[in-house]
């Protein structure tokens, strides 16, 4: 059934059409709209789930970590300085292998306070052990939630999943969504019970954990995140097989064939650097784009196959490592390295909000193919639009 | 090198840690109850941060697998009915309850 809907509105459907049994969240701009639809439908009667009024972001979390551990499936939504409240528990819950799913509605952390989207507040996560995906439209993030359960609960994963938007340009911009049939989503997602805490077995869980064993639990922790990317795959496909709509897995790419210089971004940008790439070749220029949508695990491999051939690489950052630069620069040159002499440009650009047109991205790819005429080695990072 | 076998959530049973050693060697000392002193009072059982205290059989019992020897039981007794003692004397090992 195709509905008109912006992203929270697709969030709280994919919610529902997941039967999630625990809502433990606290409000915050401009997520907080998925809270209220999501109780709307409890209200309703067409979804059977608690709600959990918690007093923070940080006891949001815990909440949602509880019941999981319960056997219960858990949702939650938040961003931004929400977010970074949560870090502490983030490690907890991906510490304790429970499949947690998070919608995190990109925003910019203070000072300055803003409520404006970029990729901040979840870079700021990257090694927290959470399996981030992100979304380019409002149908992927219904899509991407739906299968972010069935990848964290699957039993070679067993992660917390966070499914990346950016607020306002998808949380509050509506667009046409398909919603699959409930009958059909509980086919693709059964219900999977896995509780900890049984009261007839007790278990002391998050044990002291001494340094004769922290460091194997560390090694299967992370064999497990990597494994998760190989498992999108899978998922994306069964996805397909249910609505026709395919992903993708970790990466994709468009107009890659041939393309020498390619413009690599997450998130709302994709879609805009897909017209720009278009623009591009319409004037004969060879441009190519390549998709990020899995971030965690970083799909270096499936990076490397897909820039193989590749004249030059451009990193759009919608955030900033302060004294690093952009996060994907960062993953690109690592995957890349040692592949070829490939030149990695990063560009800094629509922090808190800063709007990045298709002329911004044809403007920066000029700006690198005159770089790359001049033999020019590629600064270590470079900000746009000041 | 082969990873170890280990529960996928970090866990184990109540009163261990991770690898699997027994609480008197997390503790320090240990929580020593006088019957002819106590009264039953049950002040130590709403303090004791680990519900490890009981009244079983009309006298106050700790459960050693959860006792972390804190010793908050041994300052709340009104009476004093409480003593703690070394878990752990030197080179003659560990006292034997
Ligand atoms: S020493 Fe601490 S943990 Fe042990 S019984 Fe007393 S209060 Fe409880
Ligand atoms: S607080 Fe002291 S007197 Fe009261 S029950 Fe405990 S040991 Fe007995």
């Amino acid at each position: 059934m195709r509905q008109l809907l912006n992203g929270n509105e697709a969030a709280a459907h994919a919610a529902r059409l997941a039967r999630v049994e625990v809502l433990a969240s606290y409000p915050i701009t401009p997520a907080a709209p998925v809270m209220e639809k999501i109780t709307q439908f409890i209200a309703e009667g067409s979804l059977k789930c608690n709600f959990v009024r918690v007093e923070s972001d940080h006891s949001a979390l815990a909440a949602a970590l509880g019941a999981t551990m319960a056997g219960a499936r858990s949702f939650l939504i938040t961003n931004s300085q929400g977010l970074a409240y949560m870090s502490e528990v983030l490690y907890h819950v991906s510490g304790l292998r429970q499949p947690v799913v998070m919608a995190v509605v990109n925003r910019a952390l203070a000072a300055p306070h803003s409520r404006f989207p970029e990729h901040g507040d979840v870079v700021a996560q990257e090694a927290c052990g959470w399996v981030q995906l992100f979304c380019e439209n409002n149908q992927e993030v219904l899509d991407s939630l739906l299968q972010a359960f069935r990848l964290g609960e699957d039993e070679r994963v067993r992660l917390p999943v966070m499914v990346n938007y950016e607020g306002y340009i998808q949380s509050h911009t509506r667009e046409t969504v398909d919603l699959p049939e409930q009958e059909a989503v509980a086919n693709f997602l059964p219900l999977v019970r896995r509780p900890v805490l049984d009261v007839n077995n007790p278990l002391a869980v998050n044990t002291v954990t001494g340094p004769e064993l922290y460091i194997d639990y560390k090694y299967q922790q992370d064999a497990a995140l990597q494994r998760a990317g190989e498992v999108l795959q899978e998922v994306s496909t069964a996805y397909a097989g249910l609505t026709g709509r395919d992903w993708g897995g970790p990466v994709t790419g468009y107009r890659l064939e041939d393309a020498a210089i390619v413009l690599v971004a997450m998130g709302s940008l994709v879609s805009t650097a897909r017209i720009a790439v278009d623009a591009l070749r319409a004037v004969g220029e060879k441009a190519g784009l390549l998709k990020v949508r899995l971030f965690r695990p970083f799909p270096a491999a499936a990076v490397r196959e897909s820039l193989r051939a590749a004249e030059a690489v451009v990193a759009l950052d919608k955030n900033i490592v302060y004294g690093a630069g952009g996060a994907l620069a960062r993953e690109l040159r690592a995957g890349l390295y040692g592949l070829a002499t490939m030149p990695v440009y990063s560009y800094i650009l629509g922090l808190g909000g800063r709007d990045v047109g298709v002329e911004d991205l044809t403007s920066i790819y000029r700006q690198v193919r005159e770089q790359l005429g001049a033999g020019t080695t590629p600064a270590p990072y470079q900000w746009y639009g000041l | 090198m082969a990873a170890k076998e280990l529960p996928v959530v970090p866990s184990a049973r109540p009163g261990t840690m991770a690898a699997g050693a027994a609480m008197e060697r997390i503790r320090e000392q240990r929580p020593v109850i006088d019957h002819q002193k106590c009264n039953l009072c049950r002040e130590c059982l709403l303090y004791c941060p680990d519900a490890a205290l009981a009244v079983d059989k009309g006298e106050v019992r700790v459960d050693w697998h959860f006792c972390k020897g804190c010793g908050i039981c041994a300052v709340e007794c009104p009476v004093r009915a409480i003593t703690m003692v070394a878990e752990y004397a030197g080179n003659r090992g560990f006292i034997e309850k």
